[in-house]
């Protein structure tokens, strides 16, 4: 497929592939080229041996980047992908291991020492141990948070928020409560292959037990949250308009707000308001 | 106190007027002081003239709001014209201006400024972040509106809000305080 | 006649212990949220432990809750200071992942505005990094570029800061010809006039060099080491520009020069800053003299969408409408690495997408990071009011550290 876009243009890409794989050799677990990268999955253990052959053979210089990503579905459910630049060869190419939450990653500090954040980053994010990084704290989230925030299973809003508390004369945590909960749309398509049965689909394969849907977003389910009823309608024929706002103690009116002088002389006003 | 007139000799509209300082005013304040030595006022104003006239504010910049907010103080905007001039120190602030997102991580240090500013302190919270979560509300670790933390005095609107919003913002709270007028807050 | 040294005064058995101090997170000089806690011995550091995250705002889950366009004003909200180097990234990213043409004239004005921002950028690090040093005057005269430059954004997007003016398939909107003929006036008259009056002030001033020349060296090995990039490389001597290197959009018809550094200090990174302001300002020259008449954006209807006027005659432009801001717009699955040159550095991100209208994984790459994690070793020796020159020279911002 010929190239169209303009993002970066590094070196070309052509034998690269086959000629890391047969120096890494075993360590490789499997290689492959898509939208012009080159992305290396390698065997765990040999990790930091994998990148120290990049590094001192093959002149990837830099570790510009580690990123976790988390896909729930597999056995091992995280990967971590290292970004590595070469600037003598203008070359980029991307380096990953597979893990779980308890299968630790051998640390790579002692190859580049701006590892140890991005490690410490995405153990932070994801919970992926690195045996050997010497100084594996958080570093992103809050002083005492718990759980992995980059999760796929962990929510979006998370558990917990702060307040000032009046009574305990400190910053508090509680249980998240939303006015309005996160609203997600589908807007998939139906026939693009939505995973559920669409109302009305008499052709469809088998009647499911009504299908799971989607936890509900929050919505006015009864008719008493609307607001609307004999309350209201009551309320809406009362002729009477609401009464004159109380006095003040002193038996002024609360003060309404001036108007702003700079408002050129107001010349709605012979225009009518109909009353 | 004169009339302003166009070029055709017609009064201006006051909209577009430029008001003269009130000269009758002034001249008996002039001969007031030069004939007695003193001015007499009420203690109630003299506060809000006090109080107004010297804002000095807490920089508590977080996130891109704070751009705009060294911007309203750079030349172009000029904010010290209105009396009100950073001060790095919450001992001798008055006025806090919360500028961009206020996540978990930071709250508690928020609430220990603010409680070591000296009475009376305002707050103006700025941008929707500060307002309510804006774009970030539904963030894991992000504070939803500042007022969860401290007392805001005024509201600043948008993402960020521009160098004359914030502008605007002071002036307000200078309203807010002739307007509330006594000695304790 | 010998020097007589002067006996210490605790020969005895007194133990002298190195005292803790914590910087921030509230300090005018932190540059934003940072907190750092810092061993002194006396008045010479020690160790630095650098607290960040005080400005986590989970924007990468945010973003993985979003659609491809959705997403895209949060690259502005990362680095503040320059929002249309961010989003360059981010829609190269998914450029590259749809192998989408721009046309000609996107390519050059998002060069053009690239370079503004960069220039918009510098006037803020360097200004703040001299008002940190101790002179104010020169502050003063940088933001009135900045101002400037805020003016152009305006005028090209409708925001001062946040354009959200860079669009997958091209920018958003095009741009008035009367905005271009007053930045080709401002590159002429009011940006040397103000940039060159202002650093006239310190270049040479024997006070900010001595501020500045030979603190925090860094050797070219500890630059690869430490993952630098940008002018933090560019100060120690390595001509590594992504721009010059690894072209992206029309990057490779440009005619400029890269600034390199010979010691690696401070001194350095703040004068490499300097002369790539002069380098944007001639890209922005020739962009400028170059710029082809065209469309602004793709005219892929499946990523990009129609002109309002088209949408009113047309059927099929509504649906595409439509479309493109309910559902937005499929990129197909796969992983790409889109790095660009961003005024602080290398600005990556790292794409994962499952085919769907979200991204499933975006991975944001700060400059801040790698230049943070060396404050300790760069800073070790030197003096407290050392830390702040340092810091001011790596130009750190908190949105796009912490994300």
């Amino acid at each position: 497929m010929p190239v169209l876009h303009s993002a970066p243009k590094i070196a070309s890409n052509e034998g690269v592939l086959d000629a890391l794989v047969a120096a890494l050799g075993s360590k490789v677990v499997s290689a492959k080229e898509e939208h012009g990268e080159i992305v290396l999955t390698i065997a765990r253990d040999e990790i930091e041996n994998a990148l120290r052959i990049l590094r001192d053979d093959h002149e990837y210089q830099q570790m510009m980047e580690m990123a976790g990503v988390d896909y729930p579905s597999r056995p091992e459910r995280f990967e971590v992908v290292y970004m590595l630049l070469s600037v003598t060869k203008n070359h980029r190419i991307m380096a990953k291991v597979t893990a779980a939450e308890h299968t630790p990653v051998p640390t790579i500090t002692t190859l580049w020492p701006n590892a140890g954040w991005l490690e410490r980053e995405v153990f932070d994010m994801y919970g992926v141990i690195f045996a050997g990084n010497k100084d594996l704290r958080r570093i992103l989230t809050d002083y005492g948070f718990e759980g992995h925030p980059f999760r796929k299973d962990f929510p979006l809003t998370g558990y917990h928020e702060l307040r000032y508390s009046e009574e305990d004369k400190r910053v508090v945590y509680e249980p998240v409560k939303l006015a309005q909960d996160l609203r997600q749309f589908d807007f998939m398509s139906p026939w693009e292959g939505a995973d559920y049965i669409l109302p009305g689909d008499e052709k469809a394969p088998e009647q499911p037990a009504p299908a799971a849907a989607a936890p509900t977003p929050k919505a006015t389910e009864k008719p008493a949250d609307t607001g609307a009823g004999d309350k209201a309608n009551e309320k809406a024929a009362d002729k009477e308009s609401a009464p004159a706002p109380a006095k003040t103690e002193d038996g002024k009116a609360p003060e309404a707000p001036k108007e702003t002088e700079s408002r050129p002389d107001d010349t709605r006003s012979d225009k009518g308001d109909a009353k | 106190m004169s009339t302003l007139v166009n070029s055709a000799g017609q009064p201006l509209v006051p909209g577009g007027a430029i008001t003269p300082p009130d000269q009758a005013f002034f001249k008996d304040l002039n001969q007031e002081v030069s004939d007695k030595g003193f001015l007499v006022t009420s203690t109630e104003e003299l506060f809000q003239w006090a109080r107004t006239g010297s804002l000095w504010w807490m920089t508590f910049g977080l996130a891109c709001c704070a751009v705009e907010m060294i911007h309203v103080n750079m030349p172009r905007y000029d904010m010290e014209r209105f009396g009100a001039a950073p001060r790095a120190s919450p001992r001798q602030s008055d006025v806090m201006i919360v500028a961009g997102t206020l996540c978990n991580k930071m709250a508690p240090a928020l609430r220990k400024v603010y409680d070591q500013m000296s009475e009376p302190k305002y707050v103006i919270s700025m941008g929707s972040c500060a307002n309510g979560g804006g774009y970030y509300h539904y963030s894991y670790s992000v504070v939803r509106g500042c007022d969860r933390i401290v007392p805001v005095d005024i509201y600043v609107p948008g993402c960020p809000p521009t160098a004359e919003a914030l502008l605007y913002g002071i002036m307000q709270l200078q309203r807010k305080i002739r307007r509330v007028g006594t000695v304790e807050r | 006649m010998s020097m007589q040294l002067e006996q210490s005064p605790t020969t005895g058995d007194e133990v002298i212990t190195n005292y803790t101090i914590n910087f921030g997170p509230q300090h005018p000089a932190a540059h934003g949220v940072l907190r750092m806690v810092m061993e002194l011995d006396g008045e010479i550091i020690e160790r630095i432990d650098p607290h960040v995250g005080l400005l986590h705002r989970g924007t990468e889950k945010l973003i993985e809750h979003k659609t491809y366009l959705q997403a895209l004003p949060y690259f502005d909200r990362l680095d503040y200071c320059s929002p249309l180097g961010m989003e360059h990234s981010y829609v190269l990213a998914i450029e590259k992942l749809l192998n989408l043409e721009v046309p000609l004239r996107a390519q050059y004005l998002r060069v053009l505005f690239a370079e503004l921002t960069r220039i918009c950028n510098h006037m803020m690090n360097m200004g703040s990094h001299i008002m940190d040093i101790g002179a104010m005057t020169p502050n003063l005269w940088l933001f009135e570029i900045r101002e400037d430059c805020l003016n152009f954004f305006e005028r090209a997007s409708g925001a001062r800061m946040h354009s959200a003016w860079y669009r997958p398939g091209g920018v958003h909107q095009d741009v008035p010809l009367k905005l271009l003929t007053d930045i080709a006036d401002w590159l002429d008259t009011r940006l040397p006039e103000l940039f060159e009056d202002a650093l006239s002030l310190v270049a040479d001033n024997r006070i900010f060099k001595q501020r500045n020349v030979d603190i925090a060296t860094v050797s070219k090995e500890d630059a690869l080491a430490w993952g630098f990039s940008g002018p933090m490389i560019r100060g120690s001597g390595i001509a590594w520009d992504i721009r010059k290197a690894q072209p992206y959009d029309v990057y490779d018809r440009m005619d400029f020069e890269v600034p390199v550094g010979t010691s690696g200090d401070c001194y350095d990174r703040f004068m490499c800053r300097a002369e790539e302001v002069r380098q944007s300002a001639r890209i922005m020259k020739q962009c400028l003299r170059e710029m082809p008449e065209g469309p602004v954006a793709s005219t892929d209807r499946k990523v990009v969408p129609p002109k309002r006027a088209e949408m009113k005659s047309s059927m099929e432009s509504l649906i595409h409408h439509f479309k493109l801001y309910t559902e937005g717009f499929h990129v197909p699955a796969g992983e790409v690495y889109v790095a660009t040159e961003s005024p602080k550095g290398e600005f990556g991100v790292y794409l994962v997408s499952d085919g769907s209208n979200k991204p499933y994984r975006c991975k944001i790459r700060p400059t801040a990071f790698s230049h943070l994690q060396a404050m300790d070793f760069m800073s070790k020796g030197h003096m407290l009011p050392d830390a702040t020159a340092i810091l001011g020279a790596m130009d750190i911002v908190f949105g796009e550290c912490d994300r």
